[in-house]
């Protein structure tokens, strides 16, 4: 019998019975070819590959996470709190030495859910990884974690999430956002104030295959993750970079991504995108168990692989190499900071929710500060939503930041504008709201 | 009436029930090397005073399929295999004519590259030059396109005197435990047959007329035609004959742990809602793991003749058995002697005690200490056995938000506790487990009494494709085209169609049969934004269960 160099615990949650919409690429039959495929593989009978049940998220891991307008219950379904349970379950074994990696499959997707969430944007009501990270910071304490997502599209949730964030270092591989929604993700995009060079994007061009994303690995990423030295180093693995995928311009295989996975050598990989459901989802997650398992992938081949038909030309190949030097610069040497110390920077955003149809207005608001990640000030309204405030003290607030927290919390409250205030004390572990 | 027979490690045992209750019932000691030897005697005690016409069935289990894997006494087998990417073939290879054939189907069943012919040609004449008359065919996804499996069947031809091809056995998806059991299945094929000839001649010779079945690992049986086919389906089914017969000689409705507590081992099985579980995988027989159906068992190192052990000063029992109790004129103490010194009385009591105080001599405890340790430990050992495999069920993986919300979990409130040293167990089980338990009468044949009431069984798994316009159950190895209108609804209605049509030209009793579908899913398959068909999967099974109308209890 096979026997795995790596214990790996699979989340297998394929939701069959849960869709956006009926014929909406996130529906009930995406995972189904992936699962005949890792079934006729016998890939749970391999010795130390075991299958594993989600968790179901709560209110609690939610309200630690996100701001939800107007309320959690009115933004989330019960299939994202499983999904984000999946991989907060990964999160678990893999922090409690249950398994030595852990592979969260599970639908439906959550890197384009930002930190204030309105609705659905982009397939996502929740960031499943940022549920994972949070849950485990709540429980065990901070932690350094890197996030690397190698999802076709800009996770620029995930990246709103951290953007204030020195411990979580996020760095996100995907089409260039020229040519491809959210149309975000370029290589000045580098962190807040306090986390300058803690946000990293590269960008890649149309028609990118193996050899381009592999390249990036090996020169931006690696290196990187290197100095840093994370904790934890999450994959949130998108398969939506396929060559066949039906929304996107990539080029990658199933090849790559095993050996994608196998360099970057993630503890925990957690699904998102990918909507290639039979020619490419069923050989990707196979070949991302076998490489998260240490064992051989190198028979594992799409039906119609044709390496030679889908390689990269030399302009693209000359394009990424220069990119790489650019995008390491961001983080060996950041941007300089703007703003002092004891000072707010403002930040204007509009942000567009695709799938249900909504706009967003948002005046953030970071305290500049060299103690902690500095207390954040958003003011929020939308097409549905009146305005609301919401405060977040980090998780190793400073008492400083954590007293301007509570001023800020208390003068919302007696202003007018606001329809509710939501504060989200990490610190203390206190969630307030009107 | 209805005859029903088990073959045992020890025993074999045989009954003979009626309408109104036990007729006769015999207990013949197991020659394990001339097994029909065994079954022919039973045969003899327990037809002496009965009427012969009367017998309309009987049931008879045999250990013949797994003694032979177990010791290795099988025949060679040219295993063809054929897959195409994924993970190597090569991880499978069993027996030692193991051949790997280029071709390739996907998970939608299309063919992606044709079987090699002539490579499969070539190694059919190098199996035949070896000698080789037995085969087996197994390709993946053959549940989804059997073709590349028929074609090496056909290929094969008169050139062989028997083939498994994999699709028959399940349809289950599992190309490795396809493999595993297609090459069983084959390698025991002679065996089998000539051990069922001998049986036939041996019962038409005593006068009977009845129907012959064979039981199976999930607590049901087949007919003999059947088992001719697929001997290997004839593995494991001690364990399950136990089940069967507490079912009869219980009326079990609640989550229950079954407990049967062996000479060597305990063999654990849980209900819900009184119905067994059944391993939905499959069983495992000498590490490899095969698609053969099995109640969900579990056999631990605690059973009446396990040895008691001191290490580091702490008392343990078991795994091992080095030998009857002393009380049955054994070398040293087990659990049964330690009994013995307690509370019960058997066999050579003072034997049991004696042994008793000795070992606790050697270690510097007290003998009612030892005792009193020992059957702790036992008790205690087989409730954490217990708790895990409830734990294990209740955290199977589910598939569906529905199932995550509303899924049910075990909690067996009684226990139901069988063999040798049950009675004398119980008080300390019902202690440990801090449940009711119920020792039945008869318990002593409890085997032999599930065997004859067992009703017969088959699982079946429709695939229909209605973009493909394909539907396929494999192991009943019907393929048919559909219209693109095809839907569950139709499915359903096909699958007991055809299990039903199936049983009859088999000669399974359809009589007290009914089938029920288990599941049943239909996935929209969406090209460009239009619907393009569906994906349709429903498993139909009889499930197993006892004759009714024959009182036991």
């Amino acid at each position: 019998m096979l026997k795995a160099k790596n214990s790996v615990g699979v989340i297998f949650f394929p939701a069959f019975d849960w869709a956006i919409s009926p014929s909406h690429p996130e529906r009930e039959e995406r995972l189904l070819y992936t699962q005949d495929q890792l079934r006729e593989e016998g890939i749970f009978d391999i010795e130390d590959v075991v299958e594993y049940k989600p968790d179901i998220a709560t209110r609690e891991d939610v309200e630690r996470t996100h701001f939800c307008i107007p309320d959690v219950e009115r933004v989330i379904t019960e299939s994202h709190l499983i999904s984000a349970g999946g991989a907060i379950k990964a999160g678990k074994l893999v922090f409690e030495k249950a398994e030595k990696k852990a592979f969260a499959l599970v639908r439906p997707p959550g890197h384009h859910a930002m930190k204030v969430v309105h609705g659905n944007r982009g397939f996502c009501n929740i960031n499943i990884e940022a549920m994972m990270n949070e849950y485990l910071r709540e429980h065990h304490g901070q932690m350094r974690i890197a996030i690397v997502d190698t999802d076709c599209h800009h996770g620029d949730g995930t990246q709103d999430i951290y953007w204030h964030d020195p411990s979580t270092l996020y760095i996100s591989i995907h089409q260039d956002g020229r040519t491809l929604y959210p149309g975000s993700g370029f290589t000045d995009e580098a962190g807040g104030p306090n986390a300058l060079g803690r946000t990293i994007n590269i960008p890649l061009p149309p028609q990118t295959s193996d050899e381009g994303f592999l390249y990036a690995i090996d020169n931006i990423v690696l290196p990187i993750l290197e100095d840093f030295k994370p904790d934890l180093v999450v994959n949130s693995a998108g398969q939506d970079n396929h060559y066949t995928d039906p929304i996107t311009n990539m080029s990658f295989s199933a090849q790559g991504y095993a050996k994608l996975n196998e360099k970057l050598n993630p503890d925990i990989a957690v699904l998102e995108g990918g909507y290639s459901i039979q020619g490419a989802l069923p050989y990707v997650n196979l070949g991302i168990v076998l490489a998260m398992a240490g064992l051989d992938y190198g028979k594992v081949r799409e039906p119609d692989y044709d390496p030679r038909a889908i390689a990269q030309d030399k302009r693209t190949t000359e394009y990424i190499n220069r990119l790489a030097d650019e995008v390491r610069d961001v983080y060996f040497n950041p941007p300089p900071r703007k703003g002092k110390v004891g000072e707010y920077e403002v930040r204007r955003k509009n942000i567009f929710y695709d799938t249900d149809m909504i706009r967003e207005n948002q005046i953030e608001t970071i305290m500049v500060c060299d103690d902690c990640a500095g207390v954040l000030k958003i003011e929020t309204a939308s097409s549905i939503n009146d305005p609301s405030l919401c405060v977040e003290i980090p998780l190793d607030a400073c008492d400083r930041c954590r007293s301007e927290g509570y001023r800020i919390f208390e003068t919302g409250k007696r202003n007018a504008t606001f329809k509710r205030c939501i504060l989200m004390n990490r610190r203390d572990k206190e969630y307030l709201r009107t | 009436m209805l005859l029903g027979l088990d073959v045992g490690g020890t025993h074999t045992d045989v009954v003979i029930v009626g309408k109104g209750g036990i007729v006769a019932s015999s207990k013949v000691t197991t020659h394990h090397d001339d097994l029909l030897s065994s079954i022919n005697a039973a045969f003899e005690n327990v037809l002496k005073d009965v009427a012969i016409e009367e017998i309309k069935r009987i049931n008879l289990s045999t250990t013949l399929s797994t003694n032979a894997i177990v010791e290795e006494k099988v025949d060679k087998v040219g295993v063809l295999v054929s897959a195409g990417p994924g993970i190597d073939s090569s991880n499978y290879a069993i027996g030692s004519n193991f051949h790997i054939i280029d071709g390739s189907i996907d998970h939608r069943g299309t063919e992606i590259q044709p079987l090699d012919r002539k490579q499969l040609a070539k190694v059919i004449d190098q199996c035949v030059s070896n000698g080789i008359r037995l085969f087996s065919g197994v390709t993946k996804f053959s549940t989804r396109n059997p073709a590349h499996e028929n074609l090496i069947k056909d290929q094969l031809d008169d050139r062989a005197d028997f083939v498994t091809v994999g699709h028959l056995l399940a349809g289950q998806l599992n190309y490795p435990r396809r493999i595993a059991t297609a090459y069983y299945n084959s390698a025991v094929w002679r065996l089998y047959n000539d051990f069922a000839n001998a049986i036939e001649k041996s019962i038409l010779g005593n006068g009977v007329k009845a129907r012959i079945n064979i039981l199976k690992a999930d607590g049901g049986t087949m007919p003999l035609a059947v088992s001719r086919l697929f001997p290997v389906e004839t593995i494991l089914s001690g364990p399950a004959a136990s089940v069967m017969g507490i079912i009869a000689l219980c009326d079990i409705s609640e989550d229950s742990i079954i407990l049967d507590i062996g000479g060597t081992t305990t063999d654990i099985a849980i209900f819900a809602s009184g119905a067994p579980l059944i391993e939905s995988e499959g069983i495992s027989l000498t590490h490899h793991l095969t698609l053969v159906r099995a109640l969900k068992t579990k056999s631990i190192g605690i059973g009446g003749d396990s040895v008691i052990r001191i290490t580091n000063g702490k008392v343990a029992v078991g795994p091992e058995r080095r030998g009857p109790a002393m009380a049955d004129g054994g070398q040293e103490p087990t659990l049964v002697d330690a009994l013995n010194f307690r509370t019960i009385d058997y066999g050579k009591r003072e034997a049991s005690i004696s042994g008793i105080v000795e070992l606790a001599r050697k270690h510097s405890i007290k003998p009612e200490q030892l005792a009193e340790e020992s059957v702790t430990y036992a008790v205690r050992k087989i409730r954490e056995e217990v708790e895990e495999i409830v734990r294990e069920i209740n955290e199977k993986p589910v598939y569906t938000v529905h199932e995550i919300l509303e899924g049910k979990t075990i909690e067996p409130t009684k226990l139901y506790v069988m063999g040798g040293p049950a009675e004398a167990l119980s008080d300390l089980l019902r202690q440990e487990f801090n449940r009711e338990v119920v020792v039945p009468k008869n318990f002593s044949i409890a085997n032999a009494i599930g065997a004859a009431l067992t009703k017969t069984t088959i699982d079946v798994e429709l695939f229909a494709d209605s973009e493909k316009r394909v539907l396929l159950i494999p192991n009943l190895n019907i393929e048919e085209e559909i219209p693109g209108s095809y839907t569950l609804e139709d499915a359903k209605v096909d699958a007991q169609k055809h299990l039903s049509a199936f049983m009859e030209r088999l000669g399974y009793d359809v009589s007290e049969n009914t089938s029920e579908i288990i599941e049943a899913v239909s996935f929209n398959m969406v090209g460009g934004f239009m619907t393009s068909g569906r994906n349709i999967r429903v498993k139909c099974q009889i499930k197993p269960g006892i004759s009714k109308d024959y009182p036991v209890r």
